[in-house]
């Protein structure tokens, strides 16, 4: 008897945790597993907030914004879309940068969006939102890459700095085409890396993919104060593109 | 036999039919008729038909202005069209290389297809993709659609077809070519989509400042009717007006969230003005706007 209670009980507690991913995917269950293990994860929507357009149609050109700020001392945030073919978007030390980010990505189909972010007692908080998109409406995808004067322009950064009270927002972009390598004939070509210093520390390293849009556009939230930041973008390329703020 | 075939006919038929458009012509003056499209955007229960479409019966023959979504939907036009005349549709417009407004060609085989040179091109080269994405879109109404580039390249700022006077003002800013046809006998202006009465703007294509202009010189032709390439037709020069400002506001907007350093969606979620919000699909329409047009303010 009491083996079947518990049994019963097992199977409710399994199959209600199994409910609580807000999207279901076939693939969320692999990627979670390969990205951080057998480390325990949580779904938590409420603090993790994930905004995406009501519908993508321009799919190489998603905006999205992730602000998990509410989930105290995190100490790094990952996002993926589990049906991309190339599901990781970024990776992110988030001690001395907010677990905010506001960038463009692409996406093949449909996808959910998801948030990884560890706290500081070791345990993954995961934010999702479902991305609509078949790519139409009056929008002839990927228009801008064709950009005949590429090399001039490649490594072409832009940045600004917004004070707020308690933080610094950074916006910054470059001009990179993010190539995937999934075209044939066309090789891999993309920011790998992007450091945030100010004066004299380290704040952040950001691993980025080609999952990114090209001509990245970037929204971090510094926790510091500082008049002046150093980022450096790096591609798989070697080239390591540096920007004064 | 001769009944298991009937029976046979009559099920393949019931699949081959054609998505209903309800097609109904709505008189401006004696001869003059426009066809109200949904304030909606493409799905497959509207099958695309979210654009207004347009027709004047001159003497011997009927000039068609824009062509719809597909051409399940101008076949069904053509039909509207026989009730009310005879006349062979001899002469057509695409104001425009925007797949709402001429995917509907390939429907008129024998007729002279004017556009210009930009918009000609655009179809061209983009046509086989715009009705890809429109069977993403509308699914079974695009099946039967193919593309039919423009045959005649519009180029004089009168047109006299078949002895039936048109004036032509070459504009830009919804794309990079918008056409607007003024007959001057009935005063009634064919704007195309430099025109959305109170229905929000689409800018997938946009030069808000080329399209403001536009819009003023709009503003200078003596008009009784206007038909909007969206939304219902207008009878006073306000609708301009109002088209004006949601451009000025559109502008506005992205140019002090880049000296703001907002996120797009921080712009989404202010507060906009209350007469915009009426305006049908403003919600959809303004995000694509703000996330299309965006990141050209913030390169500026």
């Amino acid at each position: 008897m009491k083996l079947l209670l518990l049994f019963i009980s097992t199977f409710l507690i399994s199959t209600s945790l199994f409910a609580k991913n807000p999207i279901e995917s076939p693939t969320f269950g692999d990627l979670i597993k390969q990205i951080i293990g057998d480390e325990k994860y949580v779904f938590d929507d409420e603090n993790i907030q994930i905004k995406v357009p009501k519908f993508a149609d321009n799919p190489v050109q998603v905006p999205i914004y992730v602000n998990a700020s509410k989930i105290k001392d995190a100490k790094r945030m990952i996002l993926f879309a589990d049906l991309n073919p190339i599901p990781r978007v970024v990776d992110m030390q988030t001690t001395k940068i907010l677990p905010v980010i506001s960038t463009n990505i692409k996406v093949a189909q449909e996808t959910p969006l998801r948030a990884l972010v560890l706290d500081s007692k070791g345990i993954w908080h995961v934010g999702s939102k479902n991305i609509r998109s078949n790519g139409g409406g009056c929008d002839v995808s990927s228009q801008a890459s064709t950009n005949s004067d590429f090399a001039k322009f490649l490594g072409k950064t832009k940045g600004k700095i917004f004070e707020k009270k308690d933080r610094n927002r950074i916006k910054a972009s470059i001009f990179h085409p993010m190539e995937t390598g999934l075209i044939f004939g066309n090789v891999e070509f993309y920011i790998n890396t992007i450091t945030i210093k100010n004066d004299n520390e380290l704040i952040s390293t950001i691993k980025t993919s080609s999952a990114i849009s090209e001509n990245p556009r970037f929204i971090f939230e510094v926790k510091d104060n500082s008049k002046s930041y150093k980022i450096n973008f790096l591609d798989n390329d070697g080239n390591d593109f540096e920007m004064e703020l | 036999m001769k009944i298991l075939l009937l029976i046979i006919t009559a099920f393949i038929f019931s699949f081959a039919n054609d998505f209903d458009y309800k097609i109904k012509a709505i008189k401006l003056n004696e001869n003059s008729y426009y066809v109200y499209g949904k304030e909606e955007y493409f799905s497959k229960e509207n099958g695309g038909d979210i654009a207004n479409t347009a027709f004047i019966i001159t003497k011997n023959s009927v000039i068609l202005i824009d062509t719809g979504s597909s051409v399940a939907y101008a076949k069904q036009l053509k039909e509207q069209i026989r009730k009310i005349t005879n006349k062979p549709i001899k002469f057509i417009f695409n104001t425009h290389h925007h797949p709402d407004h001429f995917l509907g060609n390939y429907a008129f085989k024998d007729a002279k297809i004017f556009a210009t040179d930009y918009t000609k091109e655009d179809i061209k080269n983009n046509g086989e993709l715009y009705i890809s994405n429109m069977v993403n879109l509308i699914g079974k109404a695009a099946y039967t659609t193919k593309v039919k580039v423009p045959n005649s390249l519009l180029e004089e700022k009168e047109l006299i077809l078949d002895r039936y006077k048109l004036k032509i003002l070459y504009l830009n800013g919804h794309t990079k070519s918008d056409v607007v046809i003024y007959d001057e006998k009935t005063k009634i202006v064919y704007a195309s989509d430099l025109i959305f009465n109170k229905r929000a703007l689409a800018t997938p294509h946009a030069n808000l400042q080329d399209w403001i202009k536009a819009l003023e010189k709009l503003k200078t032709i003596d008009f009784k009717i206007l038909v909007a390439g969206h939304g219902k037709v207008s009878y006073d020069k306000k609708v301009i007006d109002e088209n004006i400002f949601y451009l000025k506001y559109l502008h506005s907007t992205l140019k002090n969230a880049v000296n703001e350093g907002l996120d797009t969606f921080e712009i989404l979620e202010k507060e906009h003005p209350k007469e915009l919000q009426d305006y049908s699909m403003f919600k959809e329409e303004f995000e694509r706007s703000i996330i299309n047009l965006y990141p050209k303010y913030e390169n500026q």
